[in-house]
């Protein structure tokens, strides 16, 4: 299962750049998909990851984030409408060994949040008591791998405003991760600041 | 937002007094004057199954030929490359055919309404707008995934800066059954919403990509809230789930919007090309190859549209040979063009035509002729027109009004409907008669009774010596 998402990667044309102590490396595939991911040079850590696809009617579509912050400044004028600053913001930011969710601005109490798995969609699902928020969401490195959601691997935790769900990564997951990393080391990486323009 | 009072009252601010002048501003701010256009009493073509045409039906009266004959082109819009030519005296309805035909075809077929001096635009080629003009009027249907936001309005809050100018700011709180978020509005989306009149309580749609607002109705919870309901008011329940949705709909855009998407210059490179609005060629032909590549694959559907040009003398001998080429592809829309001119020049050249319009280009079209409407004909539009505008007229003050149309022109008694309904409010009356149309045909002037005006008074305007001089150049160049 792991081979054929490897393969997809493998595939792809890639570039890579080491900048502020993050490995940096962008995917483009066959049918135009782009992908861009950001490591953490220290410990490996997916950092960012985004997505970027052809719209149906062709031009170029907008950044989708799978992985990390995407809070950057929204046009509200271009936008037509942007959520409020003081909505629940969701952000997912892995760990080695999990899957983890930040959801900000929650100032409700851990017992508001229940957190469950939809075996129908796979998705996870959070609701709140109070009925203020309410989230399904997918992680795509399982749907990838085609691996089940396990309801016991589901941890969830409270504080600053914050909810942290995390989902232990399976033993599929992480081996996948090691290989792509002992991939990326063999790639050549141009450094910050000077571009390789030796004439060829 | 307080409610709003249905139909809209319109107040004149000249005639009230200082104190309550902020009070109109208040009113004018909640429902705007709704502003009529011309031909805004016309609904259809007003045909039955069988195509033929009633006299009275839809806004439209008398025409029957011409409407009867619209009807046929409305069944052959499947063909590429038709074309019909609407040719009849000013005021006979030729654009009301026109729009007639654009409310049959529905709101899912592209009509595409313009003037033919709308083209000369130093921003832009002649051609290029009309090839447009031309893409704007074919439609694809197709399928696509958007991002629609759906919820119940717990509240919208729209402030206007306390300096009373500038930009307004907005929040509108949505909710779902399981959750809430508050939005912070831009000024498009602002503008809608009040548009729409959307308020505490509605269920709403909005389309994230296109800013589209669609209302789908009351929540069930509110539905104790007698106060602001209409007739048709629907209820329905609070959506379940998440605010936001992907969810797939099929929709119809325009060839040109397709060529807009793909011809954008992305970042930078914008200040290098120039964006004056022109599309490249090249991208036409992969944006056609594409359609086609999607047509036969099933995942999209051509729409064939509409393309009205009205006044189409004043296109030049380029672009009806521009049209005589065009016509012939298979991604041609049904063009409809409109003149009230009889043999004329073609514009650019010497030579004589009928309509102002080049024989070869007239061997490819179907003329329809309108004729000038007969007495009763011009009461009833009349009539029609005073409903339209809200204007309560007496049967003798009609029947005046349709004598001044007969003898001056149906567009000029038109124009007096409203001129004599101020007159007859400023009077304190609610029903416009006699006395107060002859109060406003004193004094208007029509065309014939100004021409006469100006033939007895002509000495006495400023340069009236320049004029004689500039008539005597005409004559030496013609």
């Amino acid at each position: 299962m792991a081979a054929a998402w490897l393969e997809k990667l493998k595939s792809a044309q890639k570039t890579c750049l080491i900048q502020d102590g993050r490995r940096k490396i962008h995917f483009t595939f066959p049918d135009g998909q782009e992908l861009a991911e950001e490591y953490d040079l220290r410990n490996n850590e997916l950092v960012v990851r985004k997505w970027r696809k052809r719209g149906t009617m062709g031009g170029i579509g907008k950044w989708e984030t799978e992985v990390g912050d995407d809070s950057g400044m929204k046009n509200l004028e271009v936008e037509g409408m942007v959520e409020n600053s003081s909505n629940p913001v969701f952000v997912r930011k892995d760990t080695v060994a999990q899957f983890q969710w930040r959801i900000r601005n929650l100032p409700y109490p851990l017992s508001n949040y229940k957190v469950s798995v939809d075996d129908e969609k796979r998705e996870l699902v959070i609701r709140t008591e109070n009925k203020k928020y309410y989230k399904r969401f997918n992680i795509p490195d399982m749907d990838r791998l085609h691996l089940g959601l396990k309801q016991d691997q589901i941890s969830i935790a409270h504080a600053n405003n914050t909810l942290i769900v995390s989902y232990q990564k399976p033993k599929e997951v992480l081996d996948m991760e090691q290989s792509l990393q002992a991939e990326f080391k063999k790639m050549k990486a141009s450094k910050d600041g000077d571009i390789d323009c030796n004439p060829s | 937002m307080s409610l709003c009072p249905p139909g809209g009252t319109y107040k004149h601010p000249g005639g009230m007094a200082a104190s309550t002048a902020e009070k109109v501003q208040e009113v004018r701010e909640v429902t705007r004057i709704e502003r009529i256009g011309a031909h805004s009493h016309i609904r259809g073509l007003g045909l039955d199954d069988a195509l033929e045409a009633r006299q009275t039906s839809q806004g439209m009266v008398g025409q029957l030929e011409a409407r009867r004959a619209a009807g046929v082109i409305l069944e052959m819009i499947k063909i590429a490359g038709r074309a019909v030519l609407i040719a009849g005296q000013p005021g006979t309805g030729k654009t009301a055919i026109a729009m007639g035909m654009a409310q049959a075809l529905g709101s899912d077929t592209p009509f595409t309404s313009i003037a033919g001096s709308e083209i000369f635009s130093l921003e832009m080629g002649k051609t290029e707008a009309l090839t447009q003009a031309f893409r704007k009027s074919i439609g694809v249907r197709i399928k696509e995934e958007t991002e629609i936001i759906e919820g119940e309005v717990v509240e919208i809050q729209i402030d206007r800066p306390a300096t009373g100018t500038g930009a307004k700011v907005g929040k509108l709180t949505l909710k779902t059954t399981e959750m809430e978020t508050i939005y912070d509005l831009g000024q498009k989306m602002i503008e809608s919403l009040t548009k729409e009149k959307v308020q505490a309580g509605d269920i709403v749609t909005i389309d994230k990509a296109t800013g589209k607002i669609t209302k789908l109705g009351r929540s069930f919870t509110r539905a104790r809230d007698y106060d602001a309901m209409g007739p048709q008011t629907k209820f329905v329940q609070c959506p379940e789930g998440e605010l936001q949705k992907r969810k797939e709909v099929v929709h119809t855009v325009t060839l040109h919007e397709i060529d807009v998407i793909n011809s954008r210059t992305q970042g930078f490179l914008a200040l290098f090309s120039g964006d004056t609005g022109e599309i490249k060629s090249e991208v036409r032909e992969q944006i056609n190859s594409k359609v086609a590549e999607w047509r036969e694959e099933g995942k999209a559907e051509i729409v064939p549209g509409v393309l009205f040009i009205d006044e189409v003398h004043m296109l030049d001998i380029e672009c009806f040979s521009f049209l005589n080429r065009a016509l012939e592809t298979d991604m041609a829309p049904i063009l409809i063009m409109a003149t009230n001119r009889g043999i004329t020049r073609i514009r650019g050249t010497q030579y004589l035509s009928p309509h102002g319009v080049p024989i070869d280009l007239l061997d490819r079209l179907l003329i329809v002729s309108t004729k000038p409407y007969e007495e009763k004909e011009i009461k009833q539009i009349l009539k029609i027109r005073c409903e339209e505008e809200d204007v309560e007229m007496s049967d003798d003050a009609l029947t005046v009004l349709t004598r001044i149309g007969m003898e001056t022109s149906l567009r000029y008694s038109i124009q007096l409907i409203t001129a004599a309904n101020l007159v007859c409010r400023k009077r304190k009356g609610t029903e416009v008669d006699v006395d107060d149309i002859k109060r406003v045909y004193s004094l208007f002037l029509d065309e014939s009774r100004s021409t006469q005006f100006l033939k007895e008074y002509q000495q006495e305007f400023m340069f009236n010596e320049v004029g004689e001089s500039i008539d005597m150049l005409n004559e030496c160049f013609y």
